[in-house]
């Protein structure tokens, strides 16, 4: 699933433009916004690095090059939904533009591109978590991914 | 010893070193003893030896790895489709080490289920 593709097709008149694409993370729904966003695919075989904390699953290996896999229900502190095996691989680009980072993040399921106004975001934490926003009838988790990236 | 980087598998991951900082291997048991020269020298220790690889392509650890995993390494590569940890001899990990080699293996918990 090319996700970038997709969401320029879906575009269409009478619908606003998706700016997110919401994922399953657990009990949690969350949204990655769609520019961060590379591709979808089933999860990657994960090669556990030996003392790393709980959020980071391992090394895949994604295009030919290394890439880290985080488990996105532990970044978001969700829990775990009735059938945590997290069967599907976002791989998102983290960090500012000029030193973006190919990164994997297991999820549960993605969802569908939806639309989240920037005004409709509350009570984050100005960092990762940019906040929160009804979609659809639910209270999503706004991610930034820009912010995990960063050093410090 | 010659260039290129020697692999080892250790705890189900994949690891490199720069051929020119081992200073020998020999047998020890059921592992693998790999000597580091150098200031920072030590052993190592391996379940496996791969072999050596003249070539490999060697990325930086980016931020986010070190803030979720900050162990020593001199960063990361790809060999056939696994990923390798490249290691800092100036730096030894742990997960390596005579000693703590045994903390935080997981073999058994890689996934392999994208069949």
């Amino acid at each position: 699933m090319n996700v970038a593709s997709e969401a320029g097709n879906s575009n269409g008149k009478g619908r606003l433009e998706g700016t997110h694409l919401l994922v399953r993370a657990g009990e949690y729904a969350c949204a990655l916004p769609l520019a961060s966003v590379r591709r979808v695919v089933r999860a990657l075989t994960v090669h556990p690095l030996p003392g790393a904390s709980a959020e980071l699953e391992g090394l895949a290996e994604f295009g030919g090059e290394p890439m880290p896999v985080l488990n996105l229900g532990r970044l978001v502190h969700a829990p775990a939904g009735p059938n945590p095996t997290y069967p599907v691989t976002v791989v998102v680009w983290v960090g500012p533009v000029e030193a973006r980072e190919m990164l994997g993040l297991a999820c549960d399921a993605a969802l569908e591109v939806v639309h989240v106004p920037g005004g409709s975001v509350v009570a984050g934490d100005g960092g990762f978590l940019l906040g929160e926003a009804p979609v659809a009838g639910e209270v999503v988790r706004v991610l930034n991914l820009e912010a995990l990236g960063r050093t410090g | 010893m010659a260039r290129g980087y020697l692999l080892l598998r250790r705890g189900g991951g994949l690891w490199g070193i720069a051929n020119t900082a081992v200073d020998g291997l020999a047998r020890q048991g059921a592992d693998y003893r790999i000597t580091i020269g150098g200031s920072g020298g030590g052993d190592l220790v391996a379940d496996e030896i791969l072999g050596v690889v003249e070539e490999l392509r060697v990325w930086p650890l980016a931020p986010v790895v070190r803030r979720f995993w900050p162990q020593p390494a001199a960063g990361l590569a790809v060999h056939g489709r696994e990923p390798v940890v490249m290691v800092d001899p100036g730096r030894l990990p742990a997960a390596l080490s005579v000693e703590g080699s045994g903390e935080g293996d997981r073999p058994d918990e890689r996934r392999e289920n994208h069949e």
